[in-house]
């Protein structure tokens, strides 16, 4: 087994039945254990029914629903709460537990009126504030039409200026000329009107245009009786009246949370660790006199739970280790504990399905070649550089955000390796080795120059990397005791090495005996791997060779970079200004670091998930989840 | 003329095939888009299956390099 998938055991806790809960709660408190509720594989089958589940006695169980309703109802109380960072309660929950039951309902009453209120008054405030964007519209259109008591306003939004003459011709009819309208245009490109004409003709003109489907802008029922000028000062003045209510009523609630949410949340925490406790005993099964508790906990855990439980108990809680069978090691949790170097790059396999307990964990293979790759796909000492800056400035800034973290270590191990094959390949910023001494000195490649060189360099890398993919599978398999597979995986990577040797001996002939014999290791080599590994097995073969042609893109894709740097650098000379041209270059470089960023890092992580993980990771693993007390 | 037709395939031997890659991308990406509207934490997976399709214009630039320099 991989050491980064920690070593499982499995193991049995017996005790008398009365130190069931404070051995439960001990277990708990260390957070090692996870409790199997299945049976089956700790007991021997004809053993099985002597045990039973352990069931809740009738106090305990109206205790447990207890705990479950006043949970529910703080629940509840919470969601009416504003989320404010509330200070921490210091009072004893299981005292408190009692107080709170006795006043969660009437605050839950009292909170959501206050929920009701604040979104009854939202819902106007927000109907008055669309009617505001017209009545903002209609103002200027009061200066014009002026005021007056004999005189009726009407006011009506149209989509189209065909609307607007088809209204003006529908008005002139019904008043015979004696209106006033006036338009401008309100929100969203709608024309507003304002029709001004006297008041016996308002209803007259109302019920006209309720038939023409031409609405009038609606003002709230207690505002019908007022003018249309007086209206628009009362939806003004109510909009302001609204606002301070709602800082009333929200206030109010943060007054309510700030004082007693703390206590809530403290008598929450505690149901919800009780609940846990009472919940799992459903898991623990007994006999008339012992209960058993079954699961599983890693290794080099075992001793420190046996020591605790026996010095907590004085030995009358035994814990016994007990042999995992063949057929339950797809079923052991898995626990993954990488070296500090590789843990950051678990962001990377954290998007991964769990490996299987007899699989491999796949963050220190990632640890090891994602950097390379990287660096060898943007292999530049200025950009190699410039990153490894960006990764300590983010190092500083991201000291508590994780995954940030964790991304600028990946970035500082790969941006070294971009600097080291900057030197090999002698670029910086594009310019080669010819510019720069040092480089001259340590430039084993011109990668722009030498693109067939860069293509077997880049195809070689993924033979060895697809081989080691297979050896790892013919190793897991073995292990798993599947001959043929394993077999089938030998046969492929004898052929692919054949194959690849051949493939070279293209371009430096072999002596013919050599060749002769990989001849006839091929020929002997493909029935073998008909044999083991099916009709399939040449399609198998195929999906090799495809995978390892994949790997060209670690030139291709550096191709690219370095191709980018010398345009930029081109095109900064071609300015003939020095400011102009290091502006204009600077973007360019600035476009290709980004790319040199996003690039490598997808196409190095491609690389590892398809091609390489494919040929020996076995997926579906179950999380390793501990007995343990909610952190929150 | 030799050089023109063997520079027209290298040009079709990419070019062909970065449309295929193009076309593909586009149809994951929208896909992807879709399934990261309601599953954001695929987000990873989501660029990783963005990027298979590339394998295409890689092999076709492989070719497109043996038929100039070999």
């Amino acid at each position: 087994m991989n050491d980064m998938i920690v070593a499982m055991s499995k193991v049995e806790i017996i005790g008398p039945m009365e130190l069931l809960l404070p051995a439960l709660d001990r277990v708990r408190a260390l957070g090692l254990f996870q409790v199997e509720q299945e049976m089956r594989g700790f007991v021997d089958r004809e053993d099985e029914k002597a045990f039973r589940s352990v069931r809740l006695d009738k106090k305990t169980l109206a205790e447990r629903l207890y705990f479950d309703d006043l949970l529910a109802k703080i629940d509840q109380l919470a969601g009416f709460l504003p989320k404010l960072p509330t200070r921490c309660s210091y009072l004893e929950p299981h005292s408190a537990v009692g107080i709170v039951a006795d006043v969660v309902d009437k605050h839950t009453l009292l909170c959501s009126g206050l929920c009701r209120r604040r979104d009854a008054l939202e819902g106007e405030r927000g109907e008055l504030l669309r009617q505001t964007a017209f009545l903002d519209a209609l103002e200027p259109l009061f200066k014009t039409a002026g005021e007056g008591t004999d005189l009726d306003f009407i006011g009506v939004s149209l989509k189209n200026s065909e609307a607007v003459d088809h209204l003006y011709q529908l008005i002139a009819r019904l008043t015979g000329d004696t209106f006033e309208f006036v338009t401008t245009s309100g929100p969203e490109g709608a024309i507003i009107v304002l029709i001004t004409l006297p008041v016996e003709l308002g209803a007259k003109v109302r019920d006209v245009l309720n038939g023409e489907r031409i609405p009038e802008l609606a003002f709230p029922a207690s505002l019908g009786q007022l003018p249309f000028p007086d209206k628009v000062r009362a939806v003004r003045r109510r909009i302001g009246d609204i606002g301070g209510e709602l800082d009333r009523v929200n206030a109010e609630l943060q007054r309510f949370a700030f004082r007693w949410w703390p206590t809530y949340q403290c008598v929450r925490e505690w149901l919800l660790d009780r609940l846990a406790l009472l919940t799992t005993t459903a898991a623990i099964h007994k006999t008339d006199l012992c209960f058993f508790i079954h699961g599983w906990m890693p290794s080099p855990d075992v001793p420190r739970l046996r020591s605790a439980l026996n010095g907590e108990f004085q030995g009358r809680v035994v814990v016994e280790e007990q042999e995992a069978l063949e057929e339950e090691m797809e079923d052991i949790p898995i626990a993954i504990r990488n070296p500090p170097y590789f843990r950051p790059f678990e962001l990377f396999t954290r998007i991964l399905p769990l490996p299987s307990y007899r699989s491999y964990d796949p963050t220190p293979f990632i640890g090891i070649f994602f950097p390379i790759f990287f660096g060898m796909i943007l292999g530049d000492v200025g950009y190699g550089l410039l990153l490894l800056a960006c990764a300590l400035v983010m190092l500083k800034l991201f000291r508590t955000r994780r995954d940030l973290h964790d991304a600028a270590l990946i970035l500082l191990v790969s941006s070294c390796y971009a600097v080291v094959f900057g030197f090999l390949y002698g670029e910086c910023f594009g310019g080669t080795a010819g510019g720069w001494r040092l480089l001259e000195q340590t430039c084993v490649i011109e990668r722009s120059r030498s693109i067939m060189p860069m293509l077997a360099f880049s195809l070689s890398i993924g033979v060895a990397h697809v081989t080691l993919g297979l050896c790892l599978g013919f190793w897991s398999t073995l292990r798993r005791r599947l001959v043929r597979e394993s077999l089938a995986k030998l046969v492929n990577i004898l052929l692919l090495l054949c194959l690849a040797a051949l493939a070279v001996s293209l371009f430096s002939p072999f002596p013919p005996p050599v060749r002769k014999s990989l001849n006839a290791a091929v020929l002997v080599a493909i029935p073998l791997m008909l044999l083991t590994g099916g009709l399939l097995a040449p399609l198998e073969m195929m999906k090799n060779i495809g995978n390892i042609v994949s790997y060209a893109r670690i030139m291709a894709i550096g191709l690219a970079s370095v191709l980018i740097a010398q345009v930029a650098n081109r095109f900064a000379g071609l300015t003939g200004d020095v400011l102009t041209g290091a502006v204009a270059g600077g973007l360019l470089h600035l476009i290709n670091i980004a790319l040199g960023i996003f690039s490598p890092t997808i196409h190095s992580l491609r690389l590892h998930y398809v091609e390489f993980f494919d040929k020996f990771m076995v997926y579906g693993g179950r999380r390793f989840e501990p007995f343990k007390k909610p952190s929150g | 003329m030799e050089k023109v037709l063997l520079g027209f395939a290298a040009a079709l031997a990419v070019g062909l095939c970065a449309i295929a890659t193009g076309w593909a991308q586009s149809r994951i990406g929208s896909a992807g888009a879709g399934t990261l509207a309601e599953k954001p934490e695929l987000s990873g997976t989501i660029i990783i299956l963005l990027a298979i399709p590339e394998t295409m214009v890689i092999l076709g630039f492989v070719v497109a390099a043996m038929i100039l320099y070999l």
